[in-house]
């Protein structure tokens, strides 16, 4: 019987190698797009920035907490407006929207940095405005970043005064490179990739809805050639051929994925963190959408009819996933946002990216699995109108 | 030709048929495209279902190699009871589809072997039934070819030799020379002929009398999801008993005559195929001239006459009033 099934799985691979369909559609064209995408979208230096309200709190007392807020008002292009509030009004704020950024800078912060203990800030970043806010983290970060290996220098605190136009210098340098690497804590917060990141992510996670969908077109395809009724004629039992097209689905989807996911990352320098993290990802992505799939199965009556569905499952799922563009909604419609497999990988490979373990990547994980079987539950309930035709 | 050695007809079947098809029905909707049909093929036998277009072969078949369910009635293979999961009699068929059943893009030895595998053959007995199977339907030259590229008769043999390749107890030929040249037909003819010699059990459907006549030792003639009437040759056309065939071709007023030809007491049925008039006749010899002289008054000019004996089309025809076919 597994014999049987990996012949089957086998030369279903084989098949739709051979038939180019895969090479094309799961790695040739997205890598296309994301190639074109990151000219587009890419190039942040020359795209308009939003209007930026940052919530501060500043409670440290020493000089270095105010160079903190003082080098987020020097970020060149974003035109920004800090508000000082209370600590406790900054989470409010951000979830509000009426801030998308909120700093605290702890009492200790001075004292922290300079008894050597390391630089410690408190980020809330809000939904909307996700590029911009994502330059500012990556300045605060570059400040601390050099409080920390200033004071381990030992160096003076007066000394570590950092001059107005450096500030600009490490956001221009962000800017230029993309690398909106997160140093930020609380719920979008480590979950944002790059830009860049974004789109290799999201277009690899869409157009692995193509290739998945081609074991579907493959069943669909063998009932249309008559191969479907011989193989329902061999000593094996009736599942295993519905079972060998979702095996060779998962697989190339597997394959096809790691392959942009690896490619992308390797042509346009960004990093998706911890190989079996992002393994895991991929296995669990894949497989949400192979169960989607067979919803398609059992809706479509022909391999056209299934095209046409697996496309507008595809382009749905993708864009809200964030393929094209980076999509935030809150609420209701941003609840539905996170359920999507699509944008759940791009959120883990956010985790990921921002250094999360396997541990760190359970919700994600949790969502792509709950598809999955969702998927599965609903293509067992709709009619199977393909096998009445 | 197939000779009956091995089995005289009128003993009933035992249990060691090969197949055994009790009452089956298969509703579609209000239509009942299979009903109450019931049969036997014994080991060696080549059994032949004929019927129009319709008349529920494909539908039976279907059932018999565990694709549809049947809505009552069981069939057993080599006595196991076969349905959609039942593995071990399905091992036993070897099904050769209406419909091409055959991967395009692969090669004939490709399709070959992956179905092989998938039946349980595999290594040097895989390669060497390939060879013998490829030889058997005439493609050995043709192996490493795309089976797209191929005719529609070079098609419809690699989709026979599939069926073959691990040598089933029984071989289900549903239709397989129909939309095929007279040379491919004529192969396919000769290897189900090598088959049935060779001791294969044979189960094969048409609607071409004389490929029933010319493979079968039984016959069932089935129209409207029934067998009409069961048994060799022989036994079929003494169904008509004394009748004969009188062919009328012409031009004219055939319908009026074809009315006019139904009244005589010597005609049975009279079937109109464009200019011919087909009758079923007692006492063809001396009815003829009568005939004749009817078919005149009603306006047919008379080409041709023809007086035939019986066949299996006259059987049909006799039976349900219909020709095979249209
Ligand atoms: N899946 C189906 N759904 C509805 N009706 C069907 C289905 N399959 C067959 N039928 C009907 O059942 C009847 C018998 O069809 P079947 O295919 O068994 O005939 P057949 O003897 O094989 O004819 P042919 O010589 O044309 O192949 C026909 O009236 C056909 O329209
Ligand atoms: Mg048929």
């Amino acid at each position: 019987m597994l014999r049987q099934l990996w012949t089957m799985t086998a030369s279903d691979i084989r098949l739709r190698i051979r038939d180019k369909s895969v090479p094309i559609f799961g790695l040739l064209v997205p890598f296309a797009l994301i190639f074109v995408m990151n000219l587009v979208f890419g190039d942040t230096g020359d795209t308009d920035l939003d209007a930026v309200t940052v919530a501060a709190a500043q409670q440290d007392s020493g000089e270095l907490g105010a160079v903190v807020v003082d080098a987020v008002t020097e970020v060149p292009g974003i035109d920004l407006t800090v508000t000082d509030v209370p600590a406790s009004e900054i989470r409010p704020l951000v979830e509000a929207g009426d801030a998308q950024l909120g700093i605290t800078v702890p009492a200790d912060f001075t004292e922290n940095v300079t008894g050597g203990q390391g630089a410690q800030l408190k980020l809330i970043q809000g939904e909307s405005a996700a590029m911009e806010v994502g330059i500012l983290t990556s300045v605060i970060e570059g400040v601390t970043g050099q409080f920390a290996a200033a004071a381990e220098a030992t160096t003076a605190a007066a000394g570590l005064a950092l001059p107005p136009d450096e500030a600009g210098r490490i956001a221009q340098q962000v800017i230029e490179s993309e690398a909106r690497v997160s140093a930020v804590e609380g719920r979008t917060a480590t979950e944002q990739l790059g830009a860049g990141a974004s789109i290799v992510a999201g277009q690899a996670g869409l157009f692995l809805l193509f290739t998945v969908g081609f074991g579907v077109l493959a069943l669909l395809n063998e009932r249309q050639q008559g191969t479907l009724a011989r193989l329902q004629a061999m000593p094996m039992p009736p599942g295993l051929v519905v079972l060998s097209k979702a095996l060779s689905s998962f697989i190339l989807g597997v394959v096809a994925t790691l392959v942009l996911l690896t490619a992308g990352s390797l042509l346009f320098g960004v990093s998706f963190g911890a190989p079996l993290t992002v393994l895991v990802l991929v296995l669990c992505v894949v497989a949400a959408g192979t169960s989607l799939m067979f919803i398609i199965a059992r809706v479509a009556r022909t391999p056209e009819q299934a095209g046409v569905m697996q496309s507008i499952f595809a382009i749905v799922l993708g864009v809200a996933g964030g393929a094209f563009f980076p999509i935030t909604a809150s609420g209701p419609a941003g609840m539905l946002l996170d359920l999507n497999p699509v944008a759940a990988f791009t959120r883990g490979l956010g985790i990921s990216a921002g250094g999360g373990g396997l541990g760190d990547i359970s919700q994600p994980v949790l969502i792509m699995l709950g598809f999955a079987v969702a998927a599965l539950v609903v293509s067992r309930l709709v009619p199977d109108r393909g096998a009445a035709a | 030709m197939v000779t009956m050695t091995q089995h005289d007809t009128e003993s009933p079947a035992t249990g060691s048929d090969v197949l055994v098809v009790q009452d089956l029905v298969r509703n579609f909707g209000e239509l009942r495209a299979v009903d109450g049909v019931s049969f036997r093929i014994a080991p060696g036998e080549t059994y032949g279902v004929l019927g129009p277009n319709g008349a529920g072969k494909t539908t039976s078949i279907s059932m018999i190699a565990g694709l549809l369910r049947p809505d009552s009635g069981s069939v057993h293979v080599a006595g196991q009871l076969m349905g959609p999961r039942q593995v071990g009699p399905k091992a036993l068929l070897g099904l050769v589809p209406q419909e091409l059943a055959i991967y395009p893009e692969l090669s004939a030895a490709e399709n070959l072997r992956f179905f092989g595998r998938l039946q349980g053959l595999g290594g040097a007995e895989l390669r060497s039934r390939t060879d013998e199977v490829l030889d058997i339907i005439g493609l050995s030259d043709r192996a490493k070819s795309a089976t797209k590229e191929f005719s529609g008769g070079m098609k419809r043999r690699l989709n026979i030799g599939i069926g073959l390749l691990h040598r089933p107890a029984l071989l289900i030929l549903d239709e397989p020379t129909v939309g095929v040249d007279p040379q491919s037909r004529n192969s396919i003819l000769e290897s189900v002929e090598a088959l049935a010699t060779e001791g294969m059990s044979v189960l094969y459907t048409t609607h071409y009398m004389e490929e029933a006549e010319r493979l079968c030792d039984r016959i069932a003639i089935v129209d409207s999801g029934r067998i009409q009437a069961e048994g060799t040759r022989t036994e079929l056309i003494r169904i008509v008993g004394e009748l004969d065939e009188i062919r009328l071709d012409g031009s004219g007023d055939i319908a009026a005559a074809a009315g006019a030809l139904e009244r005589l007491p010597a005609v049975e049925h009279v079937l109109t195929e464009a200019r011919t008039l087909r009758l079923t006749v007692r006492e063809a010899p001396t009815a003829v001239a009568g005939i004749v002289n009817a078919a005149g008054q009603a306006g047919m000019e008379l080409a041709d006459v023809e007086i035939s004996r019986p066949d299996l089309e006259s059987v049909f025809l006799h039976l349900t009033g219909k020709a095979l076919r249209d």
